[in-house]
């Protein structure tokens, strides 16, 4: 004989009751995924300049394995020793550093790249406009709309004024923008000669291998890119770990007082239906898996709604705010789910111990 | 008659065990809000610590430079004599600043590096344990930094590819999630590779104006307040982390506001025939939303002082648990809070009152 869903029933019996609880345990995972969503969008973005370069090994300053809040210097000579190195197809230093770019209307935190013309480190696809020539800069789409530039347009960084000759994209991130300048300008400008922030690599053997000779010969950091990548993410991530979690906990906590509302407002509810099946010989059990399977599809229908929720806030918010990417993960999703999981299971606590005191006789009284 | 029967007192008491987890789910929600409005607060204190305590009163930077932390500002320490000539400066110091990233036990911890001459201005204003920086190869680290960590008084930690020893522990050096390390002048002048130059001049100027106007006009530097700093700080971490914060407000305002609907419209949807009676009665669609919004805006009420105690409690365990993170609420925030919670049992009365408006009074003589 078919089951009758009966928990499934009970839940979606009082419609808009079911729509609140529904909707406030989505609400209160979509507080956990949003965030996630952010942090993941903001470690894809900050490692963007470097996960599209074409670079094979960064190297670096001595101890420094990243370009976000950093800084790095070493010396323009160690560029020739590298390019000497056996494995070494070429080398291209870079200049770097935080600061702002200012237009008579915004002003942008941004990455300043001084890049040598026809090297690696300049902007790998201009979306509009050309390259820099002397004195000139290319911007991120982004920062020129925040900014109200367009090409031709001044902006001022580095203590000078640059006048923009094209715009490159997906270089703006929760923090600061990416801007590009030649590197000559960008050491007349700063007033260093022989240095150098990073030097681009590119590797006819395995990065591996070339970067740890580079190490070796020059006492310099050399990172294959994925790795130095890597090292990027892993700031964004420490620094995010414990604001992570207790937001996840608050959240968690909020989804669980709404499951266990709910339920134990419906359990309430029907107490007269739940002895009438105890009259009719139906084991506490079956009771049990009853008001377990409410707590699921609740948990079920508030984690689709998180997601749909989610993937619609990501949209709103590409739009309204450029800086602020949302990305939500696979991995997001699953941990989100298994913590609503835990959640329905404690919330349906309270309902199961109101269902299993139920006495079968209450069925003959009247309410 | 007599006078009014208190029906969203005795409703909302009715049921003890909803009414404690109604009140919880609001609670955490209106928690989490002072939460995360604390940790704002917080940041907006901490973020400004160097600017209000270090003792000067003009900073001179870069031309075009708006910020002590996140833009880099660098020239030509020799405007520091200029200054000093000057008879109205009584001291002008130069001190080197960058923002760092350091491994610590394979965790990334960014850092504000400031390097300042022993005995001048610009170092550690208080000295928790430990002493002052007197030589090259020596670090002061905030306390909340190192407790963090587990580094402590004597050990030797690398920055930028240099060993440091640990000499002294300074306190309330912390710019929110970031901890400040004190170096001599010289030490950071080599790990930036930048000897005679400084990123700013602390002045400490009997008339600032006179001063401002010189290192505008004579020098072509940029002056800035302590107080035009530090509100320029706390704007710039505001871009930064305001939308992810807001986002994070909205929705738990959000689950605060279906909580309470939830709980008063289980509640109503119970006591239908009840209300059928009090229509028959003769009430109107207001005395309806009063009796709802009187059940409401206790829940509201409850949930802002239980919440009020979770944000205490939460606060007091993260600044112990986690002391890079620091929560203040100013009274106007509270009250600020305390009016989002009564909005929220305002909102959430709506769903309750329109079950009951559509409600036929002759329902309450039908089975």
């Amino acid at each position: 004989m078919k089951r009758v869903p009966v928990g499934r029933r009970n839940l979606f019996a009082e419609r808009r009751r079911a729509l609140l609880g529904v909707a406030g345990v989505g609400v209160a995972l979509l507080m956990v995924l949003a965030l996630d969503g952010i942090f993941a969008g903001a470690m894809k973005r900050v490692t963007a300049y470097i996960d599209t370069s074409p670079a094979d090994i960064i190297v670096s300053q001595r101890g420094v394995k990243g370009m976000h809040m950093t800084s790095s210097s070493l010396p323009l000579s160690a560029v020739e020793d590298i390019r000497r190195m056996k494995g070494v197809s070429r080398a291209d230093p870079i200049l770097f550093e935080t600061n702002s770019l200012k237009s008579p209307k915004a002003r942008a935190l941004s990455y300043v790249i001084g890049y040598v013309p026809g090297g690696r480190g300049g902007p790998v696809t201009i979306t509009k406009g050309r390259p820099p020539g002397p004195g000139e800069i290319v911007l991120d789409e982004s920062a020129a709309s925040k900014l109200g530039v367009s090409i031709g347009s001044d902006v001022s960084t580095l203590g000078r004024s640059w006048k923009v000759s094209g715009f490159t994209g997906g270089l703006t991130n929760i923090v600061n923008t990416t801007a590009f300048v030649r590197f000559d300008d960008y050491a007349a400008a700063r007033g260093t000669t022989g240095t150098a922030s990073y030097i681009l690599v590119g590797a006819e053997s395995p990065a591996g291998a070339v970067a740890r000779e580079i190490e070796k010969e020059t006492g310099l950091t050399a990172l294959p890119r994925p790795e130095f990548s890597r090292e990027e993410a892993k700031l964004v991530r420490d620094m995010s770990t414990q604001i992570m979690q207790i937001m996840t906990i608050a959240a968690l906590l909020i989804a669980l007082a709404v499951i266990g509302l709910t339920l134990y407002a419906d359990t309430l509810a029907r107490l007269r239906e739940v002895g009438v099946m105890k009259a009719l010989g139906t084991r506490t059990r079956r009771l049990a898996l009853i008001v377990l399977s409410q707590a699921a599809w609740m948990a079920g229908a508030a984690m689709a709604l998180s997601i749909v929720l989610a993937f619609a806030l990501a949209a709103v918010m590409s739009r309204a705010a450029s800086n602020i990417s949302i990305e939500v993960t696979a991995v997001s999703i699953a941990r989100v789910a298994i913590g609503a999981g835990v959640v329905a299971a404690i919330g349906a606590v309270a309902p199961l111990a109101r269902v299993a005191r139920v006495d079968p006789a209450t069925v003959f009284r009247r309410q | 008659m007599a006078g009014t029967v208190p029906l969203s007192r005795r409703n909302i008491l009715t049921d003890r065990r909803r009414l404690v987890i109604s009140v919880l789910g609001v609670a955490v929600s209106i928690g989490l809000i002072l939460l995360l409005e604390g940790l704002w607060g917080g940041l907006r204190v901490q973020v400004s610590s160097y600017e209000e305590n270090v003792g000067a009163n003009l900073f001179v930077g870069e031309k075009g430079v708006r910020n002590f932390l996140g833009e880099v500002s660098a020239f030509d320490s020799s405007a520091v004599d200029e200054l000093r000539r000057r008879p109205e400066v009584k001291a002008a110091w130069p001190v080197n600043t960058r923002f760092i990233v350091l491994d610590f036990h394979d965790r990334k911890q960014a850092a504000v590096l400031v390097g300042s001459v022993p005995g001048g201005m610009g170092g550690p204003w208080k000295i928790a344990e430990g002493r002052p920086v007197e030589a090259d190869d020596e670090v002061v680290i905030d306390r909340a930094l190192a407790r963090q960590h587990g580094v402590g008084l004597g050990e030797t930690f690398e920055i930028l590819g240099r060993r440091f020893r640990v000499v002294g522990l300074s306190s309330g050096t912390r710019a929110w999630m970031l901890g400040y390390m004190f170096v001599s002048h010289d030490a950071s002048a080599g790990l930036l590779r930048s000897p005679g130059t400084a990123s700013f001049i602390l002045v400490d100027s009997e008339d600032p104006a006179a001063t401002a106007r010189a290192v505008r006009e004579e020098l072509g530097l940029q002056p800035l307040s302590p107080d035009t700093v530090a509100e320029n700080d706390r704007r710039l971490f505001a871009g930064i982390f305001g939308g992810p914060l807001n986002l994070m407000v909205i929705i738990a305002f959000a689950a605060g506001t279906l909580i309470i609907a939830l709980a008063v419209y289980s509640m109503t949807v119970e006591r239908l025939r009840e209300y059928g009676i009090v229509k028959a009665m003769g009430a109107r669609r207001g005395r309806i939303f009063r009796i709802m919004l009187g059940q409401t805006t206790a829940l509201a009420a409850l949930g802002f002082v239980v919440g009020f105690g979770f944000y205490l409690a939460a606060s007091a365990l993260i600044t112990y648990a986690l002391p890079q993170f620091w929560s203040h609420v100013s009274p106007a925030v509270v009250a600020g809070v305390a009016l989002a919670a009564g909005l929220m049992g305002f909102i959430a009365a709506f769903v309750p009152a329109r079950r009951v408006s559509r409600l036929d009074p002759a329902s309450v003589y039908r089975g």
